[in-house]
């Protein structure tokens, strides 16, 4: 793992430099993925040019994933920052004349758009890029809120499955506490990522791996041995969350169109 | 030619889009090959413009000769060497019709370009939409020898090389932009293009990351029975100076004699087969 540990340092540490920024802003949460992006950013950058803001809200607050934020800030050598969301939320809840308190989706994806506003609100003030903490797993199978979670100017871990995350996690020195517990986007309480994907990440990851390499479900099925069936579930909201990951979509009209190809390097010297 | 030739491998990184700012790059690394005692220097694929330039390309490109090849043939004369080195190519007879070329120049100007055959257009890699490929192979006499110039994907098909070498290449380098993802291929089919063709080989690759992509350097220089005569580090920029003497192809051609072996009739049944993949 120390190859994609050195790329990746090396990535960030080039991008920062080439976009004149001055560090970078992440949102901490305690779970494996921030807490291996800030690692990671803190490793290329140093500690202090990487601010760490925890965002708890009162309905999915835990303080078990607090302690860990805390933790890794510490470790790290982070600075860091803990705004309590809970009443932004509540006055945005309250605003919104149709708000159905029921429908927990469209209600945890405000949160997700909120923790959002803030780490941008802290670049923009700063100077800084906006950190994302999206794995492969997750970004494949769409399990993410758009322009929410994802948002990010760089997304230094989106090219590892869970499973390599928590690999990487460790070699970084990130405790088995934080590697081993159970995923959550925090959207609302109990809500827990393998429950929602419907299976273990350690079979995910090697369904989505298969669909990475061409493969299609009947042959990820024998190679694993399962179902066709799941393999062809998880290759559809695969395809199915393409929108989420793409500039919005457009009527093509002119010569060159936004999205499609109108095509320029992220940077010029 | 036969005797000793100093080569430098200059792996840099490039600005991408800043024909600038990478032709200071290129003079300076000029200048350090000239006070080493390099008579060859050796820049990567594109090293005048960046790879990852995408539309940018139709307002980098050059005619060849151009302003560019024109500012590297005065440091050539001014340091007394010979530069290699990679820009996009504007065609003579049309405005947006480009090649991946790769440049030769020497103390006295412009020797000759060559046009990459084999353009990647896969996975991260989309060089068909811009390039035009090429048709010929180039072997240039000179002074350091017979040079021949391929680039990147090229070595991947032993036919390219393979000409340059019976065209009566000594000395073949190739100039690269390849990503870590790739150095395994590269590293085996460098060593294979030697000894296949018992000739040198000088690989130069690219240092840096552009829009994510990181080249992994590794610049080399092959002697014909495959041996590493020098390298240069993974990942990083880096200059390497090293010698290498023509005469030793000799005892390898005798120890394992590809070119004597080789079989002409195959090549008739190799055109036809390719025709019906």
């Amino acid at each position: 793992m120390s190859e994609a540990e050195t790329r990746i340092v090396r990535f960030i540490k080039d991008y920062v430099e080439k976009t004149g920024t001055n560090g970078v802003v992440l949102g901490l949460s305690g779970g494996i993925d921030s807490c291996t992006v800030a690692a990671l950013s803190a490793e290329a950058l140093g500690g202090n040019k990487v601010l760490a803001l925890m965002l708890p809200e009162r309905e999915t607050a835990n303080p078990r994933d607090t302690d860990h934020a805390r933790f890794v800030a510490r470790r790290f050598g982070l600075k860091a920052q803990e705004i309590n969301i809970t009443d932004t939320l509540t006055t945005v809840y309250r605003s919104i004349q149709d708000f159905d308190p029921a429908d927990k989706v469209s209600k945890g994806n405000v949160k997700a758009r909120m923790r959002m506003i803030y780490v941008y609100y802290y670049a923009n003030r700063l100077g800084n890029l906006v950190c994302g903490s999206s794995d492969k797993s997750e970004t494949m199978m769409g399990y993410f809120t758009k322009w929410g979670d994802v948002a990010a100017d760089i997304s230094p871990i989106m090219d590892l499955y869970k499973t390599q995350v928590r690999k990487l996690a460790t070699h970084l020195g990130i405790p088995a506490e934080i590697v081993s517990k159970p995923s959550t986007p925090a959207l609302w309480a109990g809500q827990l990522a393998e429950d929602e994907l419907g299976m273990r990440y350690e079979q995910l990851d090697l369904i989505l791996y298969g669909l990475e390499h061409f493969m299609n479900p009947r042959e990820i099925a024998a190679q694993l041995n399962i179902n066709t069936k799941t393999a062809t579930k998880v290759k559809h909201r695969w395809l199915a969350a393409e929108h989420k990951r793409r500039m919005p979509l457009t009527a093509k009209l002119e010569y060159r169109t936004v999205g499609s190809d109108f095509r320029l390097p992220r940077t010029i010297s | 030619m036969q005797g000793k030739l100093h080569i430098a491998l200059a792996q840099i990184s490039c600005y991408q889009g800043n024909k600038e700012k990478n032709l200071e790059t290129i003079k300076e690394n000029v200048v350090r090959a000239k006070r080493e005692g390099a008579q060859l220097v050796i820049f990567p694929e594109l090293s005048l413009t960046g790879y990852v330039v995408r539309d940018q390309i139709y307002e980098l490109a050059e005619r060849i000769p151009g302003p560019s090849t024109r500012i590297v043939e005065k440091l050539a004369k001014e340091n007394e060497l010979h530069i290699i080195f990679g820009m996009p190519e504007t065609s003579e007879k049309a405005q947006a019709t480009l090649y991946n070329s790769a440049v030769l120049v020497g103390p006295n100007g412009l020797i000759g370009k060559y046009r990459k055959m084999y353009l990647p257009t896969h996975s991260i890699f989309e060089e068909k939409r811009y390039f035009r490929p090429g048709y010929q192979v180039a072997v240039y006499d000179t002074k350091l020898g017979k040079i021949g110039l391929v680039i990147c994907y090229d070595i991947y098909f032993p036919e390219v090389t393979r000409l340059t070498r019976l065209k009566g290449a000594q000395l073949i380098v190739c100039i690269s932009a390849s990503p870590g993802i790739r150095r395994a291929f590269f590293e085996t089919l460098t060593a294979a293009r030697a000894i296949e063709n018992t000739a040198f080989l000088a690989y130069v690759n690219r240092a840096g990351i552009e829009d994510g992509l990181q080249f992994w350097g590794g610049s080399r220089i092959i002697g014909p029975s495959g041996r590493i005569i020098a390298e240069a580090k993974y990942d990083e920029e880096d200059f390497v100076v090293a010698e290498m003497d023509y005469a030793d192809a000799k005892q390898v051609e005798a120890f394992v004699p590809t070119l004597r072996d080789l079989r002409p009739e195959l090549f008739d049944k190799l055109k036809e087969s390719a025709e019906d993949l």
